[in-house]
């Protein structure tokens, strides 16, 4: 198993993440849950309309409530200094001058703001606010809207078109996929506490405490080390905490207003309309082959919805340039304006929406050929260098991963004329498809307090979204030093903590494991030279080799050379020791590149009265370099597949085409896979050490798990039925069509 | 708590009009007034409730509007019982109430007398975690923790049901708990330990 994968289990404490007691008994604090004291809460007002202007405000009835502080409209906002222009506000990267504009852009954008004693009153207040408007027709129909929207050339073209146009073999077909909302089970909130006039207290659900300081500094004026932002829990983020949210800069205000410590804390459907999304996506794949089927070109073309004040284009188009070999590629994309919030990355963004197109090309092409998928992947795959770039990866093993997947799920069962397995009602059908996203690095820093007992607090100001980042930290603390790990403890999700990016991307194991290390080698220097006070062996001793235990240090020679911390400690007059260590990519970038691979097989049942489609197995194999955590890096690829299960079978955003409103924007009419959709996943790795990612040899999990799920379970649809779907969610009116 | 009413707004502007020129004249008309007031915006009501939660008495003056949840995590800051949706809808705000599962959200605390309320913090006997909660550690039942103290006290209904006889009936019984993570493998892990 795991290089880090050591028990220690503290004497009668189950086994499990570092914060995992606080989770279980409810203890940990997420951002809503902080006592501040004398705090108001704020409501916001959204807009009926989704395209106009506000031509009048009622806030008489809404003045009437008991406890109401303050309401704020765009008529009486207190100025934001990095709202007060066009060019301020693109600065500030913010997107919507909340309160600062009477334009509406979508339905439901914030335009009043109810501040109350309490939260009943506020949300009752925020009720009775009445506007008038201007109405414009709304745009929000993606499908109605994409066409007259012209493409772009997307990165450099590989070789050419006509290099293939006689190509025996081609594939060309579209694929379309529905908005989805990420929906983390906390709702974005804000308590914003101004102490002084400049200072600023945040506790924020984020997936970064620096972006966070960062962005609100730049819209406030004010200095960012001036704000100090607590993020200790995060109940989830999926890619929707990447960006400050009108949740935040609301409070801000709010607080300001009022002079009070203001909590805002969205509802569930206010998070449908104000904390991005997954953008709906158009696509059109043409591949094409020799009748062996040696790809011989591809031309991707992808377009996604994005809104009409801010650009968001997705990578709809980057994943076919890594996973295959092909000689000739084309990729264009464009952004098509709607009248929507703005999306955002979700979860595998970009790389999730092109390999469904592109894995479901390939499946297609398979049957065309008369070919196993699987042996198609693998005659096309790009193993040892990345086609885009040449350069050499440091480790892809995605070979693997599909070899390993079709044994698992004992691929041979599958039948390759569609529609041949049949039990009752039900289909039986296989499918495979492949992931692939960059396995990026990024800068931290970490520090780590030691006190003379040999507690150790390893500390950072990346915040752990349930990924277990604190729980990686502890084992490679371990590993890295020889501290058992109930002397390391760990602090996470504080700006004051040593400086981190954000959780995302998959790169906050890979990035924080370069600080750690470094803060080890950092930590073992120093009681180094302490101990060399007192046993000269200690002078110019090497990081690695002294070792730490609960009682002391030691050297790793035949002699141990045992100090003891208590002894290090009498002799340097210690109170603790502190150190601090920052690490970032290097050169090796500039040599390699980096990737981490799924493959995914499932095995799906297809009622063919009800059109119900049932994912009876799910599997899937990662390359995730080391596996620093086995159970939270298994719980992080299952709980990917659940989301990819979603992604396939029933998530959508529907909007009212003439009204603009969402339709079904609340858990009850936003499906996402419940506990009774999902199978038991099934999930293996290939844990082998990436030898140049970072000093641990870990490559990022979070995205790659649920890149190619979806397409799978599509190819399993049309194995099993012989209905080719391209059209996502393929819920059971599409299936019995 | 909607409060669309337009004959109300038209009524009330008519009426505070014609009050205005009225201005500093008798006190019974400026009671009126204010009478006119409240018949659009009703005040606040408050209702005293005795309630026990987690085996201690609270004596409270709730809001009449107040659910179950918000007097948890506002009032008596018990915030291991999490708000996913306010609606019923997603199983977080999941506490005992009487020995039952139960959605907070959906709860009136003015429906509260004299019934006996258990949340995720009342679940473990001191430092001595219950065998539930100590499961779902284990078997890794969590991400990111937010629906979690939610799972915990459905897991525990679940198992006290007899809903566990097979992987398919624990998932269909835990599926009014949801998990945007997806730790549904642990979950259920959890529950088999448990049951068994």
């Amino acid at each position: 198993m795991g290089l880090f994968n050591t028990k220690n289990k503290a004497a009668g404490k189950p086994d499990g993440r570092v914060e995992g007691i606080a989770k279980v008994t409810g203890a940990g604090k997420y951002a809503a849950e902080y006592k501040v004291d004398n705090m108001c809460h704020a409501v916001f007002a959204g807009s009926t309309i989704a395209a106009g202007t506000i031509k009048s405000i009622y806030l008489d009835n809404a003045k009437q409530v008991e406890g109401v502080l303050d309401i704020i409209t765009h008529l009486n906002k207190p100025a934001v200094p990095g709202f007060a222009s066009e060019t301020k506000l693109k600065e500030t990267r913010f997107g919507l001058p909340l309160f600062h504009t009477d334009k509406v852009y979508f339905r439901n954008q914030p335009v009043a703001m109810v501040v109350a004693d309490t939260l009943e009153n506020a949300t009752y207040a925020a009720s009775l606010i009445e506007f008038t408007y201007q109405e414009d027709t709304p745009t929000v129909d993606f499908k109605k809207a994409h066409p007259s929207v012209p493409l772009k050339m997307q990165g450099k073209e590989r070789g050419s078109l006509d290099a293939w146009s006689n190509a025996p073999q081609v594939v060309d077909q579209q694929y379309d996929i529905a908005a989805e909302v990420h929906n983390p089970m906390e709702m974005h909130a804000t308590i914003a506490h101004w102490t002084a006039d400049d200072k600023l207290v945040l506790y924020d659900k984020t997936q970064g405490v620096v972006n966070v300081q960062r962005t609100i500094a730049k819209i406030f004026e004010i200095p960012q080390e001036n704000i100090e932002v607590f993020s200790e829990f995060v109940g989830g983020g999926f890619g929707s905490g990447l960006r400050v949210w009108t949740n935040g800069v609301g409070a801000v205000m709010a607080a300001k207003a009022v002079k009070r410590p203001v909590k805002l804390m969205l509802t569930r459907s206010q998070m449908f309309s104000l904390t991005g999304y997954r953008p709906a996506a158009w696509q059109r794949v043409k591949l094409g082959a020799d009748n062996d089927g040696k790809f011989l070109g591809i031309h991707h073309q992808g377009k996604n919805g994005t809104s009409v004040f801010e650009p968001f284009q997705e990578g709809i188009t980057s994943i076919t340039r890594m996973v295959y070999n092909f000689d000739n590629l084309k990729a264009e994309q464009s952004i098509v304006p709607l009248n929507l919030g703005t999306p955002t990355w979700m979860r595998g963004p970009g790389d999730c929406t092109g390999a469904f197109a592109v894995e479901c090309a390939i499946d297609e092409l398979s049957y065309q050929l008369n070919m196993d998928p699987v042996a198609l992947r693998l005659k096309n795959f790009a193993i040892t260098h990345d086609p885009e770039n040449k350069k050499p990866y440091s480790s892809n093993f995605i070979d693997e991963c599909i070899t390993k997947g079709a044994e698992m799920i004992d691929w041979k069962q599958r039948k390759q004329q569609p529609g041949a397995l049949t039990e009752g009602d039900w289909k039986i059908g296989y499918g495979v498809a492949v992931g692939m996203w960059g396995a990026g690095r990024g800068n931290a820093s970490a520090g780590i307090t030691m006190e003379k007992d040999g507690t150790m607090t390893v500390k950072t100001a990346m915040t752990d979204i349930g990924t277990g980042t604190g729980t990686a930290m502890q084992n490679m603390t371990h590993t890295f030093t020889g501290m058992p790990k109930d002397k390391i403890k760990i602090a996470l999700g504080h700006s004051t903590l040593p400086t981190a990016g954000s959780q995302g991307g998959s790169t906050g194991l890979s990035s924080i494991s370069g600080a750690v290390s470094a803060v080890c080698d950092a930590l073992k220097k120093q009681l180094a030279d302490y101990a060399a006070a007192i046993n000269p062996a200690y002078k110019d001793a090497k990081p690695a080799d002294v070792l730490l235990s609960a009682t002391g240090v030691s050297l790793k020679t035949d002699k141990n050379e045992f100090v003891s911390l208590a002894d290090i400690w009498q002799k340097n007059n210690l109170t603790d020791i502190s150190v601090k260590a920052s690490s970032g990519p290097g050169a090796e970038r500039q040599q390699y590149a980096f990737c981490c691979s799924t493959a995914h097989f499932v095995k799906v049942r297809v009622n063919t009265k009800t059109g119900k489609v049932k994912v009876e197995r799910a599997i899937c194999v990662a390359d995730g370099g080391t596996i620093v955590n086995e159970k939270p890096a298994a719980n992080q690829i299952s709980g990917a597949i659940v989301g990819g299960i979603g992604m396939a079978l029933m998530e959508e955003i529907h909007a009212d085409e003439k009204l603009g409103n969402l339709v079904g924007n609340d858990l009850a009419g936003y499906h996402f896979a419940v506990n009774a959709d999902a199978p038991i996943i099934e999930v293996a790795f290939i844990n082998k050490p990436d030898p140049y990612v970072n000093p641990s040899g870990a490559k990022g999990l979070g995205e790659v798990g649920i890149i190619g799920c979806a397409p799978a379970i599509a190819n399993a649809i049309y194995n099993a039925t012989g209905k080719r779907l391209r059209d996502l969610p393929i819920t059971p009116d599409k299936v019995l069509v | 708590m909607n409060g669309k009413n337009y004959y109300s707004r038209r009524f009330f502007l008519k009426t505070s009009g014609a009050l205005a020129a009225l201005a500093a004249i008798p006190a019974t008309v400026k009671s009126f007034y204010m009478d006119a007031k409240r018949l659009i915006i009703p005040p606040r009501q408050k209702q005293p409730l005795i309630v026990k939660v987690n085996k201690q008495t609270h004596k409270l003056d709730v809001d009449t509007r107040t659910t179950l949840l918000d007097l948890l995590r506002e009032d008596l800051h018990l915030t291991g019982t999490k708000k996913g949706c306010d609606h019923g809808q997603c199983g977080a705000c999941t506490v005992h109430v009487n020995g039952e599962r139960v959605l907070s959200c959906l709860t009136l605390a003015a429906t509260l007398p004299g019934k006996e309320v258990t949340t995720i913090e009342g679940l473990a006997d001191g430092d001595q975690l219950h065998p539930m909660q100590a499961a779902f550690l284990e078997c890794d039942g969590f991400q990111c923790g937010y629906c979690t103290p939610g799972q915990i006290m459905s897991a525990v209904a679940c198992v006290k049901e007899g809903h566990t006889k097979s992987v398919a009936e624990i998932k269909e019984f835990m599926s009014g708990n949801l998990c945007r993570c997806g730790a549904y493998n642990g979950i259920v892990a959890s529950i088999q330990k448990v049951a068994k």
